[in-house]
């Protein structure tokens, strides 16, 4: 799939959707998003669709960092707290470390 | 295995081409004519075959066809060379992923049957994210890490529902190309595991064996073939053959757009990118295909089979020859054997078998590595004797 290809609609319209299938818990499609329509959106010289563009290739940046971070936050949580949880800790875990934590 | 499309001119307005696929154990299909329109049917392949096809664009006039047609081979095989080295770095991706999974993760050199009927019975209900989760759970137990199954399952998610969309709908080339080389090392990789030893070396072997070829070459030469008429019916619809099943690598826009005569056979329907540009095409086995309304790309294609079988001759010496002389040799000879097959086809511009060659050569130097080549440099480096 090669944008230069594409017409600026059709451009627009895979943005869109990219941007709107990110909210079904899928930070990795934002990313995929940002990457690639960051040329698109901010360094081709303007077109009409561009500012809409820019709009979604935005929101998916900002969706990203956001999951980034409450991601990060938990996983710090997690390995930090998994041992005093007990039994709670155990079976939220996938794998288990063997030795003492 | 390759097999040769290569376009004639022999109708002025219609594209023509010869397509050669091979379909090794599938029932005859009703006879079928380039020209006119036939039904297509989907039968199930369970060979891999590659064609390679070095169809310039359209001919002009009939004093200059010759002088065009010489022009044009040159073209044809300069873009094969081309096309060759790109078809080198995704192979050897696949080979490292297997590999350097193989060597890190204990767990594919372990012969314990327990794992996986744990493994199966865990995640029956998800065949895809079977595997994907197998590995993954291994990886964090060979770093001794703790998840959480919270993490696990977004990542899972993630990478199962992206790669869904980049491949079977519209998403970025590389990847695609990315997504491709993850899941032919994955299925690798469960080959190498989970078949019994002996299994896999039968199975890679029968793709040598000299009837395999025959039947190829029949297959390939003769205008009947599913799997021809698979590819010529994706062509004329305009679609991408099997997304799922086939690597695509670089789109030639530039090349086509500058040759005019391709604006007369445009109104034919068959994308015109496709004519200019020689690509290498391969059909898979397993697997559904998948109708895609995609206009087809450009460029070398190779089907994800070829991928498979040559990272798991590759794992399958990096797990049980446990020495990198023998993993190296293989890699080498599969190169070798795809590079001369890819030669052989560029020159003969005919359909040729090419998985038995890559993986007759890749056979040949494992176990010729492995019982000869192998005590000798334990006994010269015991003795101390350095080459």
């Amino acid at each position: 799939m090669n944008l230069e290809r594409l017409p600026n609609e059709e451009k627009l319209s895979l943005c869109r959707k990219y941007y709107l299938g990110g909210f079904a818990l899928l930070p990795f499609l934002w990313l995929v998003n940002v990457v690639w329509f960051f040329k698109e959106a901010f360094v081709k010289p303007p077109f009409t669709e561009q500012t809409l563009i820019k709009t979604y290739v935005k929101r998916s940046a900002l969706g990203l960092s956001f999951w980034v971070a409450v991601l990060t936050t938990w996983i710090t949580i997690y390995q930090h707290y998994r041992s005093q949880w007990g039994e709670v800790g155990d079976r939220l875990s996938f794998t288990i470390p063997l030795g003492t934590p | 295995m390759f097999a040769a499309m290569s376009a004639s001119d022999s109708d002025e307005e219609l594209y023509n081409e010869r397509t050669a696929l091979v379909p090794s154990e599938n029932p005859a299909v009703p006879s079928y004519i380039p020209d006119l329109d036939h039904s297509p049917t989907e039968d199930s392949h369970s060979k891999a075959v590659i064609c390679l096809r070095t169809r310039p664009g359209g001919g002009g006039g009939l004093d200059q066809e010759a002088e065009l047609e010489e022009e044009e081979e040159e073209l044809s095989l300069k873009y094969g060379a081309k096309h060759v080295i790109m078809l080198f770095v995704p192979v050897t991706l696949c080979m490292v992923v297997v590999v350097t999974t193989i060597k890190s993760i204990g767990f594919y050199s372990e012969k314990t049957t327990q794992r996986i009927t744990v493994c199966i019975s865990k995640y029956r209900s998800i065949p895809g994210l079977f595997s994907a989760s197998c590995i993954v759970r291994e990886v964090f137990k060979t770093y001794n890490l703790a998840v959480d199954y919270l993490t696990v399952a977004m990542i899972i998610w993630n990478f199962g529902a992206v790669g869904m969309v980049c491949i079977h709908w519209k998403g970025p080339l590389q990847l695609q190309q990315a997504y491709l080389i993850v899941i032919s090392a994955l299925m690798a990789l469960v080959f190498i595991k989970y078949l019994p030893e002996w299994s896999t070396w039968s199975i890679l072997f029968l793709f040598t064996l000299p009837s395999c070829l025959a039947a190829d070459l029949v297959a390939v030469l003769s205008p009947k073939g599913p799997l021809r008429m698979l590819v010529e019916t994706a062509q004329e619809r305009n679609e991408p053959i099997f997304p799922a099943l086939i690597y695509s690598s670089a789109m030639m826009w530039t090349v086509t757009m500058a040759n005019p005569s391709d604006a007369q056979h445009s109104d034919t329907g068959q994308p015109s990118h496709l004519r200019n540009v020689p690509f290498i095409c391969s059909l898979v086995d397993d697997d559904d295909d998948d109708d895609n309304d995609d206009v087809s790309t450009g460029g070398v294609k190779l089907g994800l089979g070829d991928f498979i079988f040559y990272s798991v001759l590759v794992g399958k010496a990096a797990a049980t020859g446990g020495d990198w002389n023998t993993t190296l040799a293989c890699f080498v000879a599969i190169l070798i054997g795809l590079c001369l097959t890819l030669l052989l086809l560029a020159i003969f511009k005919k359909a040729l078998p090419a998985l038995p060659i890559s993986i007759t050569f890749g056979l040949i130097f494992y176990f010729s590595t492995d019982f000869l080549v192998q005590p000798f440099m334990d006994s010269l480096a015991n003795h101390q004797f350095y080459i």
